[in-house]
């Protein structure tokens, strides 16, 4: 589904990515970890043709991302407060979505319903623009928007960070059924290495801009990593 | 001493913003122009005394302190609307052991150190030199400059006091404008002269030794005015959500979900205009700019070239304000309209709806001014074409040059936060171009050349608007990166 090759970014010449070549198949969920500065968000963001690469390219479905716009209806992603349009309330900003994806109405309030117990009856039905939310509610906000698509691909920038610990088992719930149900491809990164651990089925382990791991989630994985990171 | 580090970190949280190395061109440029404003102010108190002894009524001098309650009045109204409310981050010195009190006198005498409060003096000191010091003591100049500066410092305090007391939403200003509009109204009516009461307050303020104590004690007044406020109001929570109180402006615009896409875009940036404080301030000073023309259209001394110019800048006033920053607007959420399912296109096609609807609203605002004679009709319709035709696509194309975060969440007008050499750059041509051109066509042939020329290129722009707004979308593709880029800068 998703094809990376002979991907580099560089700022001011020093690189912060450099994956020669990395293919992530339809339904896979694909974890990403790495310390601060490894380039998981610059990843993403190359993905998301949200950067310009200096060389290489990331292709969805074959065509390639940057300066295109045919993978923009079935992709969702949330990877910071700027995916957000805060001075809307959440009802608004759900709606606007909601549209932007050919949703009547009623699917944009049926799939409210589904996310109530993930939203803990905060959100819905708010007067508050979204601004005025906690961030951890912010990111809820963000990671529904990003679902609302029906994407096939979800791409999520440390999803489990600022949320309350019952929200985070109610996310790895959420996204566990999401694979197995309707086969959704995610991308997920994380500092969290227990929680990465459980929803992804692969790891891949980032230093300074260069694929340094890449394993298949298995008994051993978390150990593996640990150690790994481990000072 | 802890007030030396507080106006230490004051000094380093202005010079190591961001901005202010990059913003080089523009503090030029401002700077340029308030040497020329100072000039002209040091040239009018200079000319002052002259020009009031052709006014009949007393001598310079009564006159001046006869019109000084007013002065104050207006400049309380000014800063009512434009001084921004001092802040200190309150929240994270009050962990820290700083005496409370000691950040509330500093919160409050902060302003006073802003160059704002000492301008008038280019006015004030060679006026008092010349019509005070020339004609009585120098003390009683030295003291109608001192009482003068301590008016402004109460004044400034009175502002601050009043906005944080009762908000400074469009209600309480509508209240200051109706009292102020009274007061002038009995003056006039000569029912009760706000005049008379002046000229014989500061005269004797000025006469006397002791005169300065009133100044002085209007000044204390306004300070403790404020201290009162902070002791009734202990937390910051309860006077910060005083000042930021959530209304959610819920208008009803269903009436766009019937234009698809595009109409919700157009809805979210309704919503955005009319959420931010910077915006709606925006929106209220355009209110203001509709009035242009009464003082334009009723002068004899402005030529056709002029005149046009103010027939432009009325019926594209939303335009011109909303497009300068078309896409800069959408900073805090550039990433979202990039990756949600929203075509560049469409992007770019909501952008020029919007701006076309204002331009039919300002277009229609103005038409009372039709009844000043058919010459204003044909500009106001010739200068409809043109915006509409031109200019739209003008600003959609070169918005994608401003990279420049702009932060709604900073309010207030004269806020600069955002504006770069750029955003003169864009400006410029598309108000003095016209000028120009009416000023040169209207000398080699005639007025109504001009106008059909302008006319006759803001039909080609409609006729032509698919493959311009193509031009514009390409433009906004190949900079896009650069874009978002700059909007993930926060200052």
């Amino acid at each position: 589904m998703i094809q990376v090759s002979n991907l580099k970014k560089a700022y001011n010449g020093v690189t912060v990515l450099n994956i020669p070549a990395l293919n992530i198949p339809k339904g896979e969920s694909f974890g990403l970890v790495g310390n601060n500065g490894a380039g998981k968000t610059t990843f993403f963001r190359l993905i998301l043709d949200l950067i310009e690469a200096n060389d290489g390219e990331v292709q969805i479905d074959g065509q390639k991302v940057a300066r295109n716009e045919s993978w923009k209806p079935f992709t969702g992603s949330f990877l910071d407060e700027g995916f957000l349009i805060d001075f809307l309330t959440p009802g608004e900003y759900f709606k606007f979505v909601g549209k932007l994806y050919n949703k009547s109405e009623g699917d944009i309030a049926l799939f409210l319903e589904s996310m109530e117990e993930f939203f803990n009856g905060e959100i819905n039905g708010s007067k508050k623009m979204i601004r005025e939310f906690s961030k951890g509610n912010q990111k809820k906000i963000g990671i529904a928007a990003a679902l609302l698509g029906d994407p096939q691909i979800l791409i999520l920038d440390e999803p489990f960070t600022a949320l309350d610990p019952s929200s985070q088992i109610r996310l790895k719930r959420l996204l566990n059924d999401l694979q197995t149900r309707l086969g959704i491809t995610m991308l997920i990164s994380s500092h969290d290495l227990n929680h990465v651990t459980e929803v992804c089925k692969r790891i891949v382990v980032l230093e300074k801009g260069d694929v340094v791991k890449d394993i298949a989630t298995g008994e051993d994985t978390l150990k593996e990593l640990e150690s790994y990171f481990a000072v | 001493m802890i007030l030396l580090e507080l106006v230490k970190h004051e000094w380093q949280k202005g010079i190591r913003s961001s901005g202010f190395y990059k913003n080089v061109a523009v503090s030029i440029f401002l700077g340029v122009f308030s040497l020329y404003m100072g000039g002209l102010l040091f040239f009018m108190g200079f000319s002052l005394n002259k020009i009031l002894e052709e006014v009949p009524g007393g001598t310079p001098m009564e006159l001046f302190n006869g019109a000084m309650l007013y002065l104050l009045l207006t400049g309380l109204l000014l800063r009512f609307m434009m001084q921004q409310l001092g802040t200190v981050n309150l929240n994270s010195y009050q962990v820290l052991p700083v005496n409370r009190s000691l950040l509330i006198n500093f919160l409050l005498l902060k302003p006073l150190v802003s160059l704002a409060n000492y301008v008038l003096l280019l006015v004030v000191i060679p006026f008092a030199i010349r019509s005070m010091a020339a004609y009585y003591t120098g003390g009683v100049a030295l003291r109608f400059v001192v009482a003068f500066e301590l008016m402004v410092w109460c004044n400034s305090l009175l502002a601050s006091f009043l906005k944080r007391r009762f908000g400074s939403g469009l209600l309480s200003f509508i209240l200051v404008l109706v009292a102020f509009g009274a007061i002038f109204l009995l003056e006039y009516l000569h029912v009760f002269s706000l005049f008379a009461i002046s000229r014989a307050l500061f005269g004797f303020i000025v006469m006397n030794p002791i005169g300065l104590l009133i100044p002085l004690g209007a000044v204390v007044v306004a300070f403790l005015l404020n201290k009162w406020f902070f002791a009734q109001n202990f937390y910051p929570e309860k006077f910060n959500s005083k000042l930021q109180n959530s209304r959610t402006a819920t208008a009803d615009l269903s009436f766009l979900d019937r234009f698809g896409v595009i109409g919700e875009l157009i809805s979210v940036q309704i919503k955005l205009m009319l959420r931010h404080k910077r915006t709606r301030t925006l929106l209220f000073l355009s209110a203001f700019f509709l009035l242009y023309g009464l003082m334009f259209y009723t002068n004899e001394h402005y030529g056709d070239g002029m005149i046009f110019f103010c027939s432009m800048f009325m019926t594209g006033i939303l335009m011109f304000i909303y497009g300068q920053w078309s896409i800069s607007w959408d900073s805090a959420h550039f990433d979202s309209i990039l990756t949600k399912n929203i075509p560049a296109r469409t992007y770019i096609l909501s952008n020029y709806y919007l701006m076309l609807a204002f331009n039919v609203i300002c277009f229609i605002l103005t038409t009372p001014y039709f009844l000043f004679g058919t010459k204003i009709i044909y500009m106001h319709l010739t200068a409809f074409l043109f915006n509409t035709g031109c200019n739209i696509i003008f600003l959609l194309f070169f918005a994608t040059f401003n990279n420049k975060r702009v932060d709604l969440s900073r309010s207030s007008a004269m806020n600069y936060q955002g504006t770069t050499y750029k955003s003169f750059l864009i400006v410029l041509p598309i108000m003095f171009f016209p000028i120009l051109w009416v000023n040169v066509l209207s000398w080699l042939t005639s007025l109504s050349v001009a106008m059909w020329s302008l006319a006759a290129m803001g039909l080609v722009g409609l006729i032509f608007r698919k493959p311009l707004l193509n031009l514009c979308v390409k433009q906004f593709n190949s900079r896009k990166y650069i874009i978002a880029q700059g909007f993930r800068e926060v200052e």
